[in-house]
């Protein structure tokens, strides 16, 4: 009882103590460096301009007119050039796993009120459907959109050129196979069994092989940096190519854990991928890309480091709260509950640093629809960590536990916020990386309306049911069966939300291939010699 | 193709001013670590009090169960008798400070051979209640550590009973066979100078037909058998509710209530259509005769004091009128209508009362579903738990409108 005391104390003490030593040295100024260091990379009257890519003069509302070529934008160039091709095949398959896990996830949800639907076939059954729904959407679309952003972004904070491209390309090559093979294997029943762990650990390798080449060319590009200082964005995403692998390999490792142990590590496993491998993918895109459309810097560089180090600090361990009644010592369920409700202070401090610097541009925020997407993002990071932090606790849990609420939250932070924040990212990257403008321009727009409406319903719907299903199930003097029958309007309302989204996704590749089809332009590849 | 445009113009990338941190960000994360850390200290001193109240009850666990005999008294005689041999008042006589325990040794092992089925009054109450032998159960040598634990414990002596007494008990009880006629005949055959006990009425308690133990055992062909879910002497189990000892006509309302769908029950529905009404009454009639000892322990954390509470006085502030108005005291039921909720398994228990509140919720005025609607879920387990804790109701006992 002692050493198990103990471990509780030393574990948030430490913790604790890190928070506050954080905080001294923010107040106490002992991150010091120059303002003209972090402000090397643009010249003074750069400020102030919306940079939108998908608003080209044909459509008349170009914001800035020609102008001349500065030494900055040849070096962008240069860098562009340097990831362009490797950022094509990652989001190209991203996208492509993006739509064929959207019509996965639609399937599954039609089943819940549609039970008879499609159940021939074993590999068509909710069970399979379902669990391909997440791994497509989870290991191909954001972690590959996710990898892809990052690869693009990190060159031009580190002013460097993308070292070793080819490897990446081969990475996600391997990654790609991996996902094939895992999504054949779980179609035929072949699954390790373990919720966000299905694919089979015999094929977690290529997995694995695929990340560690994606992973070389950026620590590669990070040692040949030609900036001291690094920009949020790049702490981000080199912790998160730290983090992701030692999660992904330790909870695949067969034979370890056994029982109550193996779904502790399962759960701390799944809810890591979310706010150590997505969640800092997302936020290191949201800190490029907001300021970078608006031209307006963010709030503060102290909230910058109050975020990024209160969520290494606290976020490991929050994942056992999904085991809340479970059979595993209180003790570990309630530091996790303590560590998800802690998870306020990183929440905020980044809420504030990217909020402000959008609610004082509001202008931008109609003008601009990457930076709508963006932004709507993060303010649905906000709300789903929130949201987290209180269904951790266990009176919250009680309710939610089991219920279609906590699907509702799960679809908000990696629907709403990361995916968000990934199209926004994608509709102004694509431009860059090809020379030429959005093909379909008009499809951006109904995209963008297609995934809120759809998405609002959807969040909507299974937050109301989902309570009320948990209000119901805790109701003994209810048969279980109301539990279902109240859910059935909640579930047809999901249905309605997801097809839109799906619709809206499928106006997004028409574009995206549109694009690529027409390959790069011919001034844009010349950049590459340069 | 004309109007694509090279984006050369971009200009400006991001960078992070020096701010300074908004005092409330501080505040928030302070007022968090405080909160984080008072929740951690409550939960381990919780654990901590917990664990030490574990240590503790497993010490004197350990000590009691320690001594010879005292396992076989828990699993064999504690849930009549209780553990600490207090019996119940008006059903069970006490172990403790019984005049039968105090005697000579062999009174207790031919108590626990040949079982007692007949009234018998010890220390000045008056009991009428059914005790099982034990002699086809457990073996010479058991019986000698049971003996010999009782009447170290409850009869002030220290003295060991030896297998090969037993075994000399046993060739006697060879020799009489079935129960003792209540207190009359032990006071005749072993303890002349016993108070003065009633006397022995022939009991009404038929032999069952082998038919209905096969009913029992193997079910019809078109169900499940009794035994599967509610055990082998009707003890039960979870949701299936104990059985044994309940009044016969209560048993048989309901197998046709569930025949007929007066009473909705997806696992019984099957079962009672199948049978017909001859085997009901049979089936009725035999496990109303049933002596089987509790098998309900308390499960759903309920507390067993507001249970207590509830069984005995009710709650006035909330309507709540105590179970023992109508179901008799101890619980033991007033046939025909009410029937006994002692040592009732309390799933069932439960489920059963939050079935009332529901029908009282679909609009029924039905006593039952009126009481039921207005316990909550904490109340019914605690409700379910205490009856757990009771004594079976003794078969035989019954008022004479259940005898027919």
């Amino acid at each position: 009882m002692l050493t198990l005391g103990l471990f509780v104390v030393i574990s948030f003490v430490v913790s604790l103590a890190a928070l506050a030593a954080l905080i001294w040295a923010i107040s106490s100024d002992q991150f010091s460096f120059s303002q003209r260091q972090a402000r090397i990379i643009f010249e003074p009257d750069e400020e102030g301009q919306l940079d939108d890519p998908t608003i080209s003069p044909r459509n008349g509302r170009s914001t800035h007119g020609n102008i001349e070529p500065t030494k900055f934008d040849l070096l962008r160039s240069s860098i562009d050039a340097s990831t362009a091709r490797p950022v094509s095949v990652l989001i190209g398959s991203a996208v492509l796993w993006l739509v064929i896990g959207s019509a996965f996830g639609l399937i599954a949800s039609l089943k819940l009120h549609l039970p008879d639907w499609l159940d021939t076939q074993a590999w068509l059954t909710f069970g399979r459907v379902r669990t391909l729904h997440l791994t497509l959407v989870i290991y191909g679309w954001l972690s590959m959109a996710g990898i892809g952003i990052a690869m693009w972004v990190t060159p031009r904070i580190f002013q460097a050129p993308l070292q070793s491209p080819t490897l990446a390309i081969w990475g996600t090559i391997f990654w790609n196979i991996g996902l094939v093979a895992g999504v054949i294997a779980i179609a035929c029943g072949w699954s390790d069994g373990e919720e966000w762990l299905e694919i089979p650990w015999q094929i977690d390798g290529l997995l694995a092989i695929g990340g560690a080449l994606c992973a070389v060319p950026l620590i590669r590009t990070a040692f040949t940096r030609n900036v001291e200082h690094i920009y949020v964005s790049g702490w981000y995403y080199l912790a998160a190519l730290c983090w992701f692998p030692a999660l992904f390999v330790i909870a695949n490792i067969p034979g370890i854990f056994v029982g109550a142990e193996q779904a502790t590590v399962n759960w701390w496993f799944a809810h890591n991928v979310l706010g150590l491998w997505l969640t800092p993918l997302g936020l290191g895109a949201a800190y490029y890309f907001i300021p970078k459309i608006i031209g307006k810097p963010v709030y503060s560089y102290a909230l910058s480091l109050l975020g990024f180090w209160a969520l290494a600090l606290f976020y490991s361990q929050v994942g056992i709260h999904h085991l809340i009644g479970g059979p595993v010592p209180t003790w570990v369920v309630t530091l996790s509950i303590v560590q998800s409700v802690m998870m306020f202070v990183p929440v905020i401090a980044v809420a504030i640093n990217q909020h402000v610097v959008v609610a004082r541009n509001m202008w931008a925020f109609r003008a601009s629809i990457p930076l709508r997407f963006i932004s709507l993002g993060a303010i649905m990071y906000t709300a789903a960590s929130f949201e987290g932090s209180l269904e951790a606790l266990r009176s919250v849990n009680t309710v939610t536990h089991f219920t279609q609420f906590t699907v509702g939250h799960a679809h908000l932070g990696a629907y709403g916020f990361t995916s968000f924040v990934f199209f926004g990212c994608l509709y102004y990257m694509l431009p860059r990386i090809t020379g030429r403008d959005w093909p379909l321009p008009s499809l951006i727009a109904a995209h963008f309306w297609l995934v809120v409406g759809g998405f609002s319903i959807y969040f909507v719907a299974l937050t109301i049911g989902g309570w009320l299903q948990g209000e119901a199930m805790l109701d003994a003097t209810r048969p279980f069966s109301a539990s279902v029958i109240l859910l059935k309007p909640f579930l047809e309302g999901r249905s309605v939300g997801g097809a839109l989204m799906t619709l809206g996704h499928l106006l997004f590749a028409a574009n995206v291939i549109a694009m690529f089809a027409r390959g790069r332009h011919p001034a844009s590849a010349e950049g590459s010699v340069a | 193709m004309s109007d694509d445009r090279r984006p050369v113009d971009e200009r400006f990338e991001p960078y992070e001013p020096r701010r300074r941190v908004p005092l409330p960000v501080y505040w928030i994360a302070i007022a968090l670590a405080i909160w984080g850390t008072l929740t951690l200290w409550r939960d381990a001193h919780a654990g901590f009090i917990a664990g030490r109240q574990r240590g503790d009850e497993a010490a004197a666990d350990t000590r009691r169960a320690a001594a010879p005999g005292a396992d076989l008294f828990l699993a064999r005689c504690s849930s009549c008798h209780q553990p600490d041999g207090s019996g119940i008042a008006g059903a069970v006589p006490p172990l403790a400070g019984s005049p039968l325990v105090k005697a000579d040794p062999s009174v207790v092992v031919r108590i626990l051979l040949r079982g007692i089925d007949g009234p018998i009054t010890v220390a000045g109450q008056h009991f009428d209640g059914h005790m099982p032998s034990f002699a086809s159960v457990l073996d010479d040598d058991q019986l000698a550590r049971i003996a010999t634990y009782v009447r170290a414990r409850f009869g002030d002596n220290a003295s060991a009973v030896s297998p090969s007494d037993v075994a000399a008990a046993r060739a006697w009880a060879a020799g009489h066979p079935g129960p003792w006629r209540g207190g009359d005949e032990i006071r005749a055959a072993l303890m002349p100078l016993l108070e003065p006990q009633p006397a022995y009425v022939a009991s009404l308690i038929a032999a069952p037909d082998p038919s209905i133990l096969a009913l029992v055992q193997h079910g019809t062909g078109g169900g499940w058998s009794c035994a599967s879910c509610h055990g082998d002497l009707g003890e039960g189990h979870g949701d299936a509710p104990r059985i044994a000892g309940l009044s016969s006509p209560y048993l048989l309302a309901q197998l046709r209530a569930f025949a007929g769908g007066a009473r909705t029950s997806d696992a019984m529905a099957p079962v009672a259509t199948s049978l017909a009404d001859a085997q009901k009454i049979a089936l009725a009639s035999y496990y109303s005769q049933l002596a089987t000892p509790s098998a309900s322990v308390p499960a759903l954390q309920g507390a067993l004091d507001r249970g207590e509470a509830l069984a005995l006085d009710g709650d006035s502030a909330k309507g709540i009128p105590a179970c023992f108005s109508c179901h008799g005291s101890s619980g033991f039921g007033v046939a025909p209508a009410f029937p006994p909720i002692a040592a009732q398994q309390p799933a069932y228990t439960a489920g059963r009362l939050a079935g009332f509140a529901r029908q009282a919720k679909q609009g029924s005025h039905a006593l039952m579903p009126s009481v039921a609607a207005r316990l909550d879920d904490a109340d019914r387990r605690a409700i379910a738990d205490y009856l757990a804790t009771l004594p079976p109701v003794p078969t035989g006992t019954a008022p004479p409108a259940e005898q027919h």
